[in-house]
């Protein structure tokens, strides 16, 4: 062995290096290397004139020119970027890091961004980038494709959209823009493009299953809670099937900042994922019990006498009369021959007579403040009908705790898994708390019962009087109608539409149909279920157009993300004539096209983005000035642009005058008129007269006319890259320039009615399908995955892309496993005889895929997960994840048309991607 | 020793694991000339393999009479991973140039057996009491660098102002000395150009005021940026007043200059599921790592967290809560003490 000094004495004085070639020299233009002594490099070092070499890169990554970006993927984050381009190219992105701070007392948002979005840079040079316009010449899916000019692309486009809407009229066309796009600017052109045809769009939020409907039920709206800067002001945080140390990277921070502020955090998961390694309690859960914990904390406050019943009386639903014959909300028509039906009562302990409460639809007093009035919580009472005969009545809060009673911890405890003394403690603490949160992520949806788990989380919220479940909380742009729908479009359910257009009620009947356990579970026996289904549109419950003939899709992925993949894949194509994909990269979709549009990606033109954030900045993207583009990409906006002007020449050519649409009606001229799809002028509508030419105009258009943008003018943005969002944003409460956003203030202090039925927050919803299920009052259900197959196969957000975008690029899948990848405890791995790293096959009756197995201790036995939105192609046969997911429907999202539950953007149902069984073996 | 260094502090109970950093540091630097598979800035998942594999016991350093350990040079396709290339074009045909697809699936060129994150979240126990933590490693800039004592040439140094250890990359010729004698297996080979290179802690960047790219882009704001001998800075309160930022295995000899707030962790869960008051990850495991001193620090965070949730003051919650961003770095030389 030699010590320090040997080696530097000897490395002085062997030299023998000065043969080789300097690649150094050769690659920086550096002279020739002196090879001279150093002496001892620890104390000084001579030669250091080398060290621009990594000055000169770090220069060339700054680039000649600067433009702002954010990232319009599906990721709520918005975080504000600086783009660095060299000749042209971009060559580097880092987060900017100047949004300023609130107030002293709350740490700033800096820097946001994360792995992927400090990534895009390289990935939008991948070579899965998209050039220039591709026309299919074999087989739909084959990969044969012809390269044609833009001209040609949207002449065979507009003459078949034109041949459609004479045809077919305007439902025949649908015209989505998928999530890949999130941004005002980007969306407008499809949506205003679509809205100008009539065409068909689906709900994204529904498609994609991130609907809190829990929330919708409570609050009429399915969004509420906070900006996640308020968590660091809470002294107790839970976060319920929710990982944001991987799904917020941006805001992440305050909840590790409110630790060390002595906040407790604690993490309800099936698995110990990486926001629970940082809790101080990790209730592990088994999968889709959600709504039996819930109940079961319902239950210990409701026991324990922990009630804030000033809150309930006046923000809640609580003291409302129920029938005890039928279960429903006693109203005015019970008690008089044509009363209205959104009126309700309760028993006004002053008078000792029920009264009926202000502050509901049909209530004239518009406020929730109770004056005179004494609402009974509890009681049994008879009141006279309608008819003369008397009518039992009890209050909701009665209900429920009734409801409640049969989910004490120890009765939840087999299926939950969740030790009595943890829900407990869980309980007490939660009311106890100052200024408590809990927070629930977009996978609890994802099962059939996150709806009664969200209600029960609402309902545990309310009795304790602690503010609402946060369902990752959004802005109200107001102001882009004019812009985006300048007439009323075909509006369809996300969740409903993919489940007819992809016939899922085969993978359904395969998968449920044959579970004998499925009724009992569920409420509603399998077939009963697609009866109710099949129903539900003609109900008018939800919204469905019949299938469309023309699919011009936008950033949709619809191939990598929608259940029962191939199954839905075939439906889809066999009822497509013409589908168009406008995308960035050839993704699983975009394969089986029949023309492929290449759009420009996040750098490379203007944008703005103000919504749906967890912050209150809006973002802009503006290209460094001289960027080159890539290949014959456009813009979304140019590209609809493109089509409105060849579709208007086709309708000028053919003397197409206004296709009247009787679907939708308008006042004109004081007559009812159907609204006119105006083919013959589209292009001058399109770009208001002329107004709206290029995306920076759009971006224009924005700030002059959102009102949460105000005062901002483009000058100030061009030089920010950012603005801070006016009080207008917020949706229920002001957005103060100084306060994290709390919603609902309006309705704790202003005493403004809530949105829902009752006009405050809702626990008892007498539709007849709750009632019918029996879920009238917040309950719980078992899960729904078969015994048949002894794994249930969850599959959560993955760190390592936003949904499918960033999945295929080199930097991320290095940092991976390089392959699709599933996780299994390692108990049951051994079971089967599988070892980490061995390629096995994920198999039920609906389908099956081929991925490598990792074996993780933090998962619970009986259980198969795998990252999300992996795409198809990125597995063995082309055979992705959701093979063997089969189609669900939660029964009580099918609702409709009752009260606040009508479908629309603030209430619509999910794809349920987490109530499947599997099981594994080694291939 | 030089007469100022420039460290770094990272504080693991703030750090998501979501490799911001690594892909700040990829962009930064090692996309480019030869370094496309290096990987200056990563995180790993503890207890694990690491990166490069078992680099914990791959050798290196000095011994306690100072004298050079012998080190492994790890094997590039065994222990970094075999760096593959995805087969987009061939795999998804997107400009339409070929007459057809021509791989039967999109994926890596070579299949991996392993990578930086291949036991990424794994850890060790077993449900549900399981444990992990993030580990985030740049290069140490140690006080006495191993891989400059093991240099023949001499091209590894550190410079006076700020400590910064630099492999001189016109006068290094690629023997590898100093990534067998690196204990912490941060100094990567460059095939293309033949020579040795690593994480210069950013110098064109900190010469012009800026943090890092991994501190100034990490989300999770876990990552102090100073000279240890600037009283005003985070970076000295917590390593030399607080005595809570302790260094990566000190025995290996080298004094390195990253120091860690050790982790924190849930309770475990008796055979029940209840708490048991415990914490998860067991203390032997984070002495092994940051020394003898690591359980005490927990008890010391735990006692100003408390103190903090009374709503007393606690500088030192305050300070690892860093309410500015831009305060969190102090790597301008004229802001400094002297």
């Amino acid at each position: 062995m030699v010590s320090r000094r040997d080696l530097l004495r000897r490395g002085s004085a062997c030299g023998l290096a000065a043969a080789l070639p300097d690649a150094l020299a050769d690659a920086a233009g550096m002279p020739a290397p002196h090879i001279d002594d150093p002496g001892n490099p620890l104390a000084g070092y001579p030669h250091r004139g080398w060290e621009d070499f990594y000055r000169e890169e770090f220069a060339a990554t700054r680039g000649d020119s600067q433009g702002f970006a954010f990232h319009c993927s599906n990721c709520q984050g918005n975080c504000a970027f600086r783009v660095f381009a060299r000749d042209g190219v971009v060559v580097r992105e880092e987060q900017l890091a100047q949004y300023p701070q609130i107030r002293a007392e709350i740490p700033d948002p800096n820097p946001r961004g994360c792995n992927k979005g400090t990534i895009h840079s390289q990935s939008m040079a991948d070579a899965d980038r998209l050039h220039w316009p591709l026309q299919r010449v074999g087989r739909r899916g084959e990969g044969r494709w012809r390269r044609v000019a833009w001209d040609a692309a949207i002449d065979a486009i507009a003459a078949k959209v034109v041949d459609t809407m004479v045809q077919h009229g305007p439902g025949a066309i649908m015209l989505h823009a998928g999530t890949g796009i999130v941004s005002q600017g980007k969306r407008a052109g499809p949506l205003r493009l679509g809205s100008l045809l009539g065409a068909q769009r689906l709900y994204p939020s529904s498609a994609v299953g991130d609907m809190f409907t829990g929330a919708s039920l409570a609050y009429g709206i399915p969004n509420v809670g906070t900006s996640l800067d308020a968590w660091f002001e809470m002294d107790y945080i839970v976060l319920w099937s929710f990982n944001p140390s991987t799904t917020r990277i941006p805001d992440a921070h305050y909840l590790w900042e409110a630790k060390w502020r002595g906040a407790r955090i604690v993490v309800v998961s099936p698995d110990y994922n990486p926001t629970a390694i940082h809790a101080d309690l990790w209730v592990p859960i088994a999968p889709g019990t959600d709504s039996s914990l819930a109940m079961s904390l319902v239950n210990v406050v409701l026991a324990e006498g922990l009630v804030d019943e000033d809150f309930v009386r006046e923000q809640t639903d609580l003291p409302f009369l129920v029938r005890e014959d039928d279960g429903r909300l006693l109203r005015l028509a019970d008690l008089r021959e044509g009363g209205r039906d959104d009126v309700f009562y309760a028993w006004d302990e002053a008078k000792g007579k029920a009264q009926p409460m202000p502050g509901t639809r049909g209530h004239f007093r518009k406020t929730l403040r109770l004056g005179a009035l004494r609402p009974a919580l509890s009681g049994r009472w008879e009141v006279q009908g309608a008819d003369g005969r008397p009518i039992a009545v009890t209050t909701v809060f009665d209900r429920i705790r009734a409801e409640a009673a049969k989910f004490s911890p120890e009765a939840t405890h087999a299926h939950t898994g969740v030790h009595p003394d943890v829900v407990r403690r869980l309980a007490r603490e939660f009311a106890a708390a100052r200024d408590p949160g809990i927070t629930v992520g977009f996978s609890l949806h994802k099962y059939a019962w996150g709806i009664l788990a969200c209600w029960a989380q609402a309902l545990l919220c309310a009795l304790t009087g602690h503010e609402v479940v946060d369902t990752e909380h959004q802005w109200s742009l107001g102001g882009i109608g004019p812009l985006s729908s300048p007439k009323p479009a075909r509006f369809g359910s996300g969740f409903y539409g993919e489940w007819m257009a992809g016939r899922m009620w085969e993978s359904f009947r395969r998968h449920h149909g044959r579970d004998g356990d499925f009724a009992r579970r569920a409420g509603i026996a399998p077939e009963a279920l697609v009866e109710l289904a099949a129903r539900a549109s003609e109900r008018k419950w939800t919204s469905y157009w019949g299938p469309p003939r023309v699919r011009l899709m936008f950033a949709d992925n619809i191939f990598r993300r929608n259940k029962a993949a191939s199954g839905y894949r075939r439906a889809v194509l066999d009822a497509t004539e013409l589908y168009v994909d406008v995308n960035t990269r050839m993704d699983s979709s975009a394969e089986f096209a029949d023309f492929v549009l290449p759009a420009t990606s996040h750098y490379e033109g203007w944008d703005l983005r103000g919504e749906v954030g967890y912050h209150r900045y809006a973002n802009l993207t503006m290209p460094p000035p001289g960027l080159k583009p890539v290949g014959e990409s456009k813009t979304e906006w140019e590209i609809c642009s493109l089509l409105a002007a060849r579709i208007q020449q086709i309708a000028k050519d053919r003397g197409i005058g206004p296709l009247p649409d009787p679907d939708f009606v308008v006042e004109r001229d004081g007559k009812q008129q159907p609204v006119t799809r105006d083919l013959d002028i589209l292009h001058d509508e399109f770009t208001m007269l002329g107004r709206l030419k290029t995306d920076q105009d759009v971006v224009r258009w924005l700030l002059d006319n959102v009102p949460a943008f105000q005062r901002w003018k483009l000058d100030d943005v061009v030089r920010n890259g950012y603005l801070p969002l006016n009080t207008q944003a917020g949706l229920t409460s002001p957005l103060y320039a100084d306060r994290p956003y709390r919603s609902f203030e309006e309705q704790r202090h202003l005493r403004k009615p809530y949105p829902t039925l009752s006009g405050r927050q809702q626990f008892c919803i007498d539709h007849e399908l709750f009632v019918q299920l029996g879920c009238s009052v917040p309950t719980a259900r078992e899960p729904l995955h078969p015994a048949r197959w002894p794994l249930r196969f969850y599959s959560p957000h993955t760190r390592w892309g936003i949904h499918s975008t960033w999945r295929t690029n080199k930097y991320m899948l290095r940092q991976q496993r390089g392959v699709p990848h599933v996780n299994l405890n390692p108990d049951d791995a051994a079971t089967r005889g599988i070892a980490d790293g061995d390629t096995v096959r994920v198999f039920n009756d609906v389908g099956e895929f081929r991925a490598m197995a990792k074996l993780m201790p933090g998962l619970r036995p009986g259980t198969l997960t795998m990252d999300h939105a992996w795409e198809p192609h990125q597995f063995a046969r082309r055979q992705g994840m959701d093979e063997p997911v089969a189609g669900l429907l939660s029964p009580l999202e099918l609702a409709g048309g009752w009260g606040h539950l009508r479908f629309g953007a603030e209430w619509d149902g999910n794809q349920l991607a987490n109530e499947s069984s599997v099981d594994v073996a080694k291939v | 020793m030089s007469r100022r260094q420039l460290a770094m502090v990272m504080d693991l109970n703030k750090c998501l694991g979501c490799q911001t950093c690594t892909s700040a540091c990829k962009t930064q630097w090692t996309n480019r000339r030869g370094r496309d598979d290096m990987l200056w800035n990563h995180v790993e998942t503890q207890p694990g393999r690491g990166y490069p594999r078992d680099w914990r016991g791959s050798g290196g350093g000095f011994d306690g009479a100072g004298r050079l350990r012998p080190g492994r040079i790890p094997d590039r396709a065994r222990d970094y991973g075999a760096p593959f290339e995805v087969n987009h074009a061939q795999a998804l045909n997107p400009l339409g140039a070929l007459a057809r697809p021509t791989a039967p699936h999109l994926g890596p060129d070579t299949p991996p057996s392993f990578g930086p994150g291949w036991d990424e979240d794994q850890g060790a126990g077993a449900y549900p009491n399981s444990w992990f933590f993030y580990l985030p490693r740049i290069c140490n800039h140690c006080t006495n660098p191993a891989c400059l004592a093991a240099c023949p040439r001499g091209a590894i140094y550190k410079r006076d102002e700020d400590g910064i250890v630099l492999v001189d990359q016109k006068r290094c010729r690629g023997y590898q000395h100093c990534i067998g004698a690196c204990p912490y297996k941060k100094v990567y080979f460059n095939p293309t150009f033949g020579r040795s290179e690593k994480c210069i802690l950013c110098y064109p960047r900190v010469e012009q005021g800026l943090a890092p790219a991994c501190a100034q882009q990490c989300p999770g704001r876990i990552r102090f940026v100073g000279y240890l001998d600037d009283e005003a800075g985070a970076v000295h309160a917590l390593v030399t007043r607080w005595r809570v930022a302790l260094p990566l295995h000190a025995e290996f000899g080298t004094g390195p200059n990253v120091y860690y707030v050790p982790p924190l962790s849930p309770d475990k869960l008796d055979d029940q599921g209840r708490p048991t008051g415990e914490r998860r990850i067991p203390d032997a495991f984070l002495v092994e790592l940051f020394g003898p001193r690591a359980p005490e620090v927990l008890g010391v965070l735990q006692a100003e967290r408390e103190k903090r949730r009374r709503g007393e003051p606690s500088a030192l919650m305050d300070l690892l809560i860093a309410y500015r961003h831009d305060e969190i770095f102090r790597v301008s030389r004229r802001k400094g003490a002297t």
